[in-house]
């Protein structure tokens, strides 16, 4: 009896660990008569979708809530849509979770299908065996939706296509246009401007009041624009070499210095003296005090939330005629080198990137999408919202070029130690001269190009 | 009688065994292997992701002479050389009035006690961002007197000094065992003293600090460890700025490993920071057999 009983129980947990495993392809479900309707424009049907195993997937992303919600929103029509595919979420801000990914990475957990960035291709997919190559599930993931220099942009080292670009982005400047009414002047247009509109803050709305604020971070950026716009060529070439020298450096620096010297942007002293986490949370810039930010293109909508109920009025600014903007990948997606269910992954990122349902709830959560079929959808919805719309076209506008990757490396950007910090922080405080500190960036970059 | 077998002997004498191995494997895994393999990683440029290249004394090297490196490590030892003796003091002083018989002075003990309770959270280090930033309590109080305060944390000359008294204010633990101590000691060599007219502070010093000797030298230590392994203040208040000046090295392991990926930089840093406080635990053991009075073994 005991012998029975033993056998038996073996036998259910057997059972038990295998429809843990997911799928069989005798539960093969046809889709069809669930298939989402799909619009004219949507060439997107893929080819094979009848077929597929009910499976787990298992998808993570980082975000906002109203990304969060979004998502869950997509999530919830695709299992409708697809019956037998569950897919289960991991999601939270960005605080901390490239470190999270980055152990997921080492013990080889990652999700089968997970947001991406641009620039973990080159730290988390050396060899190409981190993520699939989206070519070999084109048969059901519509890739014609992007151009061939898009999909090339997100390459790995054997070609392949590791992620999928959710949108490109750029930087712009954000201005808020109730404090420039009260101090009497037109939101800035040219590098003149901003220059200009600084003494008139301090003399007429006080000391505590700027145009602009600026972190370390974007100070590196804005230091780019500027001297890309002197050398017409991005400061890290595509080639991996740096394209200024130390003395355009050192003029960059001296560049950064100017705006604080003229009260159009905080020292760095005076920014940190707040202690808020982000600018959208910054008391300063919620109450006006600090007047302008400059952003990427996929996130107004926070500093919009941010000042929702001030009654102050956030306006999109054009990028300076004095600088070189560039653009790069805000996001992508990717699926897993090691999922078990690519083709149920392709399926997946199809119905949010390239189909009429996913597309529609997914919205501009995400930037505006680079998906042609994505872009005509939301734009002849009319549901791309103003400040993404105008901010995606501020950045168009300015012909944005290449961007290298590596001028995101952890040796130059993040918390201290790391080049972008810890200078544009010394040189603030006056620690350091232009000269000193254009010295260290140049031995930075060179490092960092000759290490990859 | 039936005469245990071989078997049943040694099971009857190793069963304690049984029960150590879930410790046992727990310390082997989770403490033994990460100990062992840091010291490893430390000779090596182990990179979390191209893995390891070559061995190195460089990353031992670069503790001694990488600028950023030298900075944390002195700003380390300035924050435990701050923040122990001020924090034992302080716990000690107010420990010495709440055992005098006064008025509700259970109201106090709690009182005083209660920021330990608090004091690791993360909520409270964010209080303390709050309290001391430019824009925080602190600064418009001394504002309506018209008094510009200092920048508590952007000014680097400030910034470590507040961090350390995060850990200063939470002396709770540290009074409550010098509380009991305290209490320990015996009336009648007060009695005897006073008779010989001997005066408050030569009691305090003849007699209080002796007697209470092995717990200051007990909360020494312990501070000592806790201080140079400090990581939630400066991670959450000044994330180690204005100018690296609150990075720590606990703080500069952390970015090393988890943000720079470094773990063979971060694995000496790891080390040197064990050895100086094995260097200092030690030295305390060893002085001790020349202030730390017990009462067991002959007065030392």
């Amino acid at each position: 009896m005991k012998k029975h009983l033993v056998t038996l129980l073996s036998a259910f947990l057997a059972a038990s660990a295998l429809a843990g495993c997911g799928s069989s392809s005798a539960d093969t479900t046809p889709a069809a008569s669930t298939e989402p309707e799909t619009t004219v424009e949507t060439a997107a049907e893929p080819a094979d979708a009848a077929a597929y195993e009910n499976c787990t997937l298992k998808f993570d992303w980082w975000g906002g809530d109203s990304r969060h919600e979004a998502t869950l929103a997509a999530i919830a029509a695709f299992e409708e849509a697809y019956p037998g595919i569950t897919i289960e979420t991991n999601y939270g801000a960005w605080s901390d979770w490239e470190t999270a990914k980055a152990a997921e990475y080492i013990s080889g957990n990652n999700p089968d299908v997970q947001q991406t960035n641009f620039d973990w291709i080159g730290k988390y997919d050396k060899g190409g065996n981190t993520y699939l190559d989206l070519n070999t599930v084109s048969d059901v993931l519509d890739l014609s939706q992007w151009s061939a220099t898009e999909l090339e942009t997100c390459s790995d080292e054997n070609g392949g296509i590791a992620g999928l670009p959710v949108s490109i982005t750029g930087r712009t400047f954000y201005w808020d246009k109730t404090t420039f009414d009260a101090a009497g002047i037109d939101t800035p247009k040219t590098l003149e401007d901003l220059l200009a509109a600084g003494p008139v803050f301090q003399e007429k709305l006080g000391d505590n009041y700027y145009p602009l604020v600026i972190g370390e971070y974007d100070r590196a950026i804005l230091m780019a624009f500027y001297l890309q716009a002197k050398t017409g060529k991005p400061i890290l070439a595509e080639d991996n070499t740096l394209t200024v020298t130390e003395a355009d450096l050192q003029e960059g620096f001296e560049f950064i210095k100017s705006l604080e010297d003229a009260h159009a942007i905080p020292t760095e002293q005076y920014i940190l003296g707040e202690g808020a986490d982000s600018m959208d949370k910054s008391s300063r810039f919620i109450n006006g005090e600090y007047a302008g930010i400059f952003e990427w293109d996929s996130s107004p909508k926070k500093y919009l939330s941010a000042l929702e109920g001030t009654g102050n009025e956030l306006v999109v600014g054009n990028v300076f005629p004095e600088l070189q903007s560039y653009q790069k990948v805000s996001l992508m997606f990717s699926i897993s080198a090691k999922t078990a269910h690519p083709k149920e992954a392709a399926l997946f990122l199809n119905f949010l990137l390239n189909e009429k349902d996913g597309i529609e709830i997914m919205g501009t959560e995400r930037g505006v999408p680079s998906s042609k079929v994505a872009f005509s959808t939301l734009d002849s919805e009319g549901a791309i919202d103003w400040a993404t719309s105008e901010a995606h076209n501020a950045v168009l506008d300015s012909n944005p070029i290449y961007w290298n990757p590596l001028f995101d490396n952890s040796a130059l950007k993040g918390d201290s130690p790391a080049l972008y910090t810890d200078l544009f922080d010394q040189y603030s405080y006056g620690m350091i001269t232009s000269e000193q500190a254009a010295a260290q960036l140049y031995a930075g970059y060179q490092s960092v190009l000759a290490s990859n | 009688m039936k005469k245990k077998t071989k078997w049943e002997s040694f099971w009857k004498e190793n069963i304690g065994f049984v029960f150590v191995i879930p410790w046992l494997i727990g310390f082997l895994v989770f403490k033994a292997y990460p100990f062992l393999s840091s010291l490893y990683y430390s000779f090596t440029d182990y990179n979390l992701f191209s893995g390891i290249s070559k061995f190195t004394f460089d990353n031992y090297v670069n503790v001694f002479k990488n600028p950023a490196e030298i900075k944390s490590l002195t700003t380390t030892f300035k924050y435990a050389f701050m923040t122990v003796p001020l924090k034992l003091v302080f716990a000690l002083f107010i420990a010495y009035i709440l055992n005098f018989k006064i008025r509700g002075v259970n109201l106090f003990r709690t009182a005083y006690y209660i920021p330990s309770i608090l004091g690791g959270s993360v909520a409270i280090a964010v209080l303390w961002k709050a309290l001391f930033n430019d824009d925080g309590l602190i600064r418009m109080f001394f504002a309506n007197f018209g008094i510009d305060a200092p920048h508590f944390l952007s000014d680097p000359s400030w910034a470590l000094f507040m961090i350390c008294l995060l850990r200063v204010w939470q002396f709770g633990s540290a009074m409550v065992i010098f509380l009991a101590a305290l209490k320990g000691v015996p009336q009648d060599l007060y009695e005897a003293a006073s008779i010989d007219g001997a005066g408050k502070w030569k009691q305090f010093f003849s007699i209080t600090i002796p007697l209470i000797s092995p717990v200051i030298f007990y909360n020494l230590v312990t501070q000592l460890v806790q201080a140079f392994q400090e990581f939630n203040g400066p991670y959450i208040i000044t994330k180690g700025g204005p100018l690296g000046s609150t990075t720590l090295m606990s703080l500069l392991i952390y970015n090393n490993a988890f943000t720079a990926y470094q773990m063979g930089k971060a694995s000496a840093q790891a080390w040197v920071l064990f050895i100086i406080l094995m260097f200092f635990t030690i030295l305390a053991f060893w002085s001790q057999n020349h202030w730390v009075y017990y009462a067991d073994d002959d007065g030392r």
